[in-house]
């Protein structure tokens, strides 16, 4: 992952399949969704009209066993004012006969199978009638199927709703909601008989789906949400890198630095060697030419004489070397720097340096900040050498015993950084050579330094000072003019 | 001063006050010197018969002088090699070491210490070319043995009497004390004991 994401073909990848299969996903989720909504929508309406056909052969079957009563006025003469899909109510007394053929029809069937039939079936008019063979009277009722919906419980907006809902029964069927249909797409199909076997319609509901019902919009929002997260991990691995590199940068300085110290160093030992070993060679040789009975006096002159060539030589070598390391004048370079921000730089670069210690550095700044007059790189070099310093002689304590303080303060016009420790500390008798070159304490430095930090803060017209800290340790102050006041 | 036969001290430094100033301070001892600037026209050059030793620097400009003192090993010179270096490491004293250097001295070099060197690598270097001398000499007078002659010599330094070496050998005593007699005069050698000191080594190795 951490070397694809930067390839920018691969990132367009996985970000192509990331949104893809997560748009998948989320169709599927909503088609299973729309199903559901669908098949309960569906089962309603189901249970509505079934209830509404069991009616009718309920109110068939009451009529037949009230029959005509002997005042007139007979029943079936109130029924459409009930129940408003009943359109009429006709009656065929014992000895009188059905004016329909087809009603007489449906009463033998209806005798043979001891229930309603239905008789006159007009699906795409929405009408039918129902017929009840009984004695002394038979009865069929007119039904208008469009009034046998119960609108007021329908699941469904009947002029809005997607769904198609049919009524159908052998090869007719009646149309009781359009719905919207799309060709193509995804199907939704619930088909079931109404559960009174006297009026066996099919209720058929259909519910066609096209690419415009897909949840459009979740799809672009996932895949916007896929490449925000991909960029932001992207831009936080650079920026990590970022860091990376830099602190690799400044470890990359340090050794090289050291580097050309050991090689200066090597140069010089070489350079000096040479001209030493001559003068001891020379001198000795004098010594035994002038021991010898005679003695060898024009020899041992010419010996010396050699010594002497040699002694200039190596004279020449040291004043060679001051000139090559000679720093340039840094007064000149001076500038306004924010010592709270040096400190704050320092502190983060040296971070991984106190975290291996078990150390944590506390700083405490005054509320104005300090604006010193300073060379940048000087300033920062002498800040870390401090921090270096302290951070090494605490590694001689224990752990739990480790403070490193900071202090920022203004002093006669100065800009003061202390710098205190609670490390072993440095003997009085040795404490004024601290900053002599080659000076250290320690068995594996160079005593290079505190020398060069001492150096650096003279020539910016600072001081750097050393003095013991109770109860043990050292405190360091840098003190560095202010930037005058405007 | 000193005779052509005395030890003649090879100096090699690239350094022209260095080495004259070394030539000057080993010549004090009565010790000859030839100095040599660049490495390469040493290895060309210089008597590899001679009696002597040879001074090395380390640092040398184009070649190092442990790969000098490399070269000289693998050449089989067998004059003692005393390296001089300016700042020597541990693992440098220890490479010129495992690689023949008979001392390593750092510089500057302290004269006695240097001088004392030099003659113990002198010293040395005599007396291994004399014992090499005696051996091949040795070797030279054994080779002129018939087959019988050694047997006998082989008996003799295996401490067996002229009797005892007839019945070995099917030989009468008589022949015996004539081959006996003929190998003393072959070998050089005066007595037993000095015979069995000289050539003891070499019948063992011929066996």
């Amino acid at each position: 992952m951490n070397q694809s994401l930067r390839r920018p073909a691969l990132g367009i990848a996985v970000w192509l399949l990331a949104s893809g299969l997560g748009a998948l996903w989320i169709a599927r989720a909503e088609l299973a969704l729309q199903r559901e909504a669908f098949e309960t929508d569906a089962r309603i309406a189901h249970r509505l009209l079934s209830q509404r056909v069991l009616q009718h052969e309920a109110v068939m079957a009451t009529l037949a066993l009230l029959q005509p009563a002997s005042d007139g006025d007979p029943p079936e003469e109130r029924l459409p004012s009930v129940y408003p899909q009943v359109l009429g109510v006709q009656r065929r007394d014992r000895d009188a006969a059905w004016p329909d053929e087809r009603l007489r029809a449906a009463e033998a069937e209806s005798r043979r199978l001891r229930r309603a039939v239905l008789a006159s079936l007009d699906l795409p008019r929405g009408r039918y009638q129902l017929v009840l063979g009984a004695d002394p009277a038979s009865y069929a009722l007119q039904i208008d199927m469009r009034a046998m919906v119960p609108w007021s419980e329908w699941p469904m907006k009947p002029d809005s709703s997607p769904t198609r809902v049919t009524l159908e029964h052998g090869g007719q069927s009646l149309v009781l909601q359009p719905g919207q249909g799309h060709e193509g797409g995804w199907r939704f199909e619930f088909r079931k008989h109404l559960a009174a076997s006297s009026q066996p319609f099919d209720l058929v509901a259909v519910r066609q789906l096209g690419p415009g019902d897909l949840p459009w919009g979740r799809m672009a929002s996932w895949a916007a949400l896929v490449a925000a997260i991909m960029t932001a991990l992207l831009s936080w691995q650079r920026q990590r890198a970022k860091g990376r590199r830099a602190e690799e940068l400044l470890r990359l300085g340090q050794v090289a630095r050291l580097n050309a110290l050991g090689e200066l160093a090597a140069g010089m030992a070489h350079e000096l060697n040479q001209p030493l070993t001559a003068m001891l060679a020379n001198t000795q040789a004098a010594s035994r030419l002038l021991d010898e009975d005679p003695p060898e006096l024009a020899t041992a002159r010419g010996a010396m004489m050699q010594a002497v060539e040699q002694a200039r030589r190596a004279c020449d070598v040291v004043g060679r070397l001051r000139r090559a390391v000679q720093r340039p004048d840094l007064s000149a370079q001076v500038q306004a720097v924010a010592l709270q921000e040096a400190v704050r730089n320092a502190l983060y670069l040296l971070e991984p340096e106190c975290q291996r210690r078990h150390v944590s550095p506390a700083l405490d700044a005054v509320a104005s900040s300090l604006t010193v007059l300073a060379e940048p790189v000087a300033l920062e070099q002498i800040i870390h050498n401090l921090l270096m310093n302290a951070l090494q002689a605490l590694e001689q304590v224990p752990a739990n015993e480790r403070r490193l303080a900071l202090a920022l303060s203004r002093a006669d016009g100065r800009g003061v950084l202390t710098v205190s420790d609670s490390g072993p500390g440095i003997p009085a008798e040795l404490l004024p050579r601290i900053f002599e070159p080659f000076f250290s304490t320690r068995s594996d430095g160079l005593g290079l330094g505190l020398s060069l930090c001492e150096t650096l803060a003279t020539s910016m017209g600072g001081t750097l000072s050393a003095a013991p800290q109770a109860p043990r340790g050292v405190q360091f102050r840098l003190a560095l003019p202010l930037v005058p006041a405007p | 001063m000193s005779t052509p036969l005395s030890p003649l001290i090879h100096l090699i430094d690239d350094d022209e006050a260095v080495r004259s100033s070394l030539a000057l301070l080993i010549s004090t001892v009565g010790l000859r010197v030839q100095t040599w600037a660049d490495p390469q026209a040493f290895l060309a050059g210089f008597d590899r018969q001679g009696i002597g030793a040879i001074v090395l620097d380390v640092r040398m400009p184009g070649i190092s002088g442990l790969t000098v003192l490399d070269q000289l090993v693998a050449q089989g010179v067998d004059q003692p090699i005393i390296m001089l270096t300016g700042h020597g490491t541990v693992e440098m004293c220890r490479r010129a070491f495992k690689a023949g250097a008979a001392e390593f001295l750092e510089k500057p070099v302290n004269d006695e210490q240097l001088l004392e060197a030099l003659q113990n690598a002198v010293r040395q270097h005599v007396k291994s070319r004399q014992r090499h001398q005696a051996d091949r000499e040795a070797r030279e007078r054994f080779a002129q043995l018939s087959e019988r002659e050694r047997e006998v010599l082989g008996l003799i330094v295996a401490g067996l009497t002229n009797k005892e070496i007839g019945r070995a050998l099917d030989l009468s005593p008589r022949t015996v004390e004539t081959h006996r007699a003929n190998l003393f005069a072959k070998l050089g050698a005066d007595s037993l004991a000095q015979l069995i000191r000289r050539y003891a080594a070499l019948v063992d190795a011929d066996a």
